[in-house]
């Protein structure tokens, strides 16, 4: 029987209770971190050798699909009856709204260090302490709409021109691509500054501090924010039926991305899965 | 530490049949991806791929080094030539206030930081100076311990950079 993943807006206050301490309880067993860790391991960019999974690349989505659902299931052995919220940042998109109420992510860090003083992933609070930060702070900072230079969160004009585009992804397969829904909604633009940044990569900005940086983990809001970015995997697909994850084989011998992106069938790293395999999980979970 | 050549490879194993060159916690990345790696004839063709790819030249640099105070923090970095490279290639080095920053390539020629890392800059100095904007007062960058997922990752440990 697949679970529920709802919109965390219409949580309950008994559910956004559960979901809390399922989190604080992982990150006191140690786990939470092993997560961080890997997202950091998994960020191969497209100008490096070697094979791309998690970003600037088709399997993107995949990665972070499996990814979740690994994190859901450690969520679950706390509570099973805990599911992963998405936050709809094209609805509830200022410093106040949801997800960050008291009750559950806390709010803005403060203006002198950023540093995150409400909530229970505060650090004062004394359960959530950075561990495998970028910078030596221990306390979870965010720097919502980012207060130097405010820039907006993506608009749902934004995430529907990604939606739009019936092409899953296309060569070069990587964040240069103009076309393809991949990239849209991944959010690699041309040239510089606040007009380059697109729906997933712009939030990231958006929310700042920690969600910045390569420890972008350590924030919470980044299992609902790809909760919702793989709603729209769904969402896409929906649009355009028949249209699947691309490439559907692997880029040949003389193709510069050979052996540097999973095709359809191939096996993603690190669970040797395949992006096929995870193109449909109406299983195991779905949206409400 | 070799792991700015072999560290970020996942897939492509460049060092794959060789020993592990950067200490533990490499197998376990190795054994991951293997399963993508069927054919010997692609784990041999892996390092001759990687070595030929040409390397974009928009947003190059104009020098090989830069050193200057910027928003109260220092900001160092250098190309270091790396061996086997074609000529201008190598390593850039970037350290603020003395603690290694991390730096990615985009396939655009632009630059990626650990602390900005959705975001990307022309040169390797406008990639520093962003992440110094981020890095809160009183903060330093840390080096990251090996973890169980991979210790010896590029993204860990100091002096290290991305090849220019």
């Amino acid at each position: 029987m697949a679970y529920v993943r709802k919109n965390v807006g219409r949580l309950t206050a008994g559910e956004r209770k559960r979901l809390v301490k399922a989190f604080l309880e992982i990150k006191r067993r140690g786990e939470y971190d092993e997560f961080v860790r890997m997202h950091i391991d998994y960020y191969t960019p497209d100008g490096d050798d070697g094979l791309r999974t998690a970003h600037m690349a088709p399997s993107f989505l995949p990665w972070h699909r499996r990814f979740l659902l690994d994190l859901e299931r450690a969520l679950r052995r706390v509570d099973s009856s805990v599911t992963v919220p998405y936050w709809d940042w094209t609805r509830d998109r200022t410093r106040s709204s949801v997800p960050w109420t008291k009750d559950l992510l806390g709010g803005n860090g403060r203006a002198r260090d950023q540093q995150v003083m409400t909530g229970p992933f505060a650090y004062s609070a004394g359960h959530w302490t950075i561990k495998e930060g970028i910078t030596d702070g221990q306390f979870l900072a965010r720097d919502l709409g980012r207060a130097r230079d405010p820039i907006e969160l993506p608009t749902s004009a934004e995430l529907n021109r990604a939606l739009d585009d019936p092409t899953y992804d296309a060569p070069p397969w990587d964040s240069t691509v103009t076309r393809g829904f991949r990239n849209k909604l991944e959010g690699w633009g041309t040239g510089s500054g606040s007009a380059s940044w697109h729906n997933h990569n712009r939030v990231h900005r958006w929310v700042g501090g920690a969600m910045l940086g390569g420890a972008s983990v350590n924030d919470p809001v980044f299992w609902f924010h790809h909760a919702f970015i793989d709603l729209q995997w769904e969402r896409w697909q929906a649009r355009h039926r028949g249209q699947r994850y691309l490439p559907a084989n692997p880029p040949g011998l003389t193709d510069p991305q050979h052996e540097r992106i999973v095709a359809r069938g191939e096996k993603l790293p690190p669970w040797g899965v395949t992006p096929q395999s995870l193109e449909d999980v109406s299983r195991i979970y779905r949206y409400a | 530490m070799v792991v700015g050549v072999g560290g970020v490879t996942v897939g492509a194993e460049p060092g794959a049949g060789q020993p592990d060159r950067a200490g533990t916690g490499r197998v376990t990345r190795r054994e991951m991806t293997r399963g993508l790696l069927a054919s010997a004839a692609a784990l041999a063709l892996a390092p001759l791929v990687a070595a030929s790819r040409p390397v974009p030249s928009t947003g190059m640099p104009t020098g090989t080094s830069f050193d200057e105070t910027y928003r109260g923090r220092r900001i160092h970095g250098v190309l270091v030539p790396t061996e086997g490279r074609a000529v201008g290639g190598g390593e850039w080095q970037v350290t603020v206030d003395g603690r290694p920053l991390h730096l990615m390539r985009r396939a655009d020629g632009t630059w990626l930081s650990m602390v900005d890392h959705y975001s990307s800059y022309a040169t390797p100095l406008a990639a520093a100076r962003a992440a110094v904007d981020e890095i809160g007062p009183g903060q330093r960058l840390r080096d990251l311990a090996p973890g169980p997922m991979g210790g010896g990752h590029m993204h860990m440990g100091g002096g290290h950079g991305v090849r220019a």
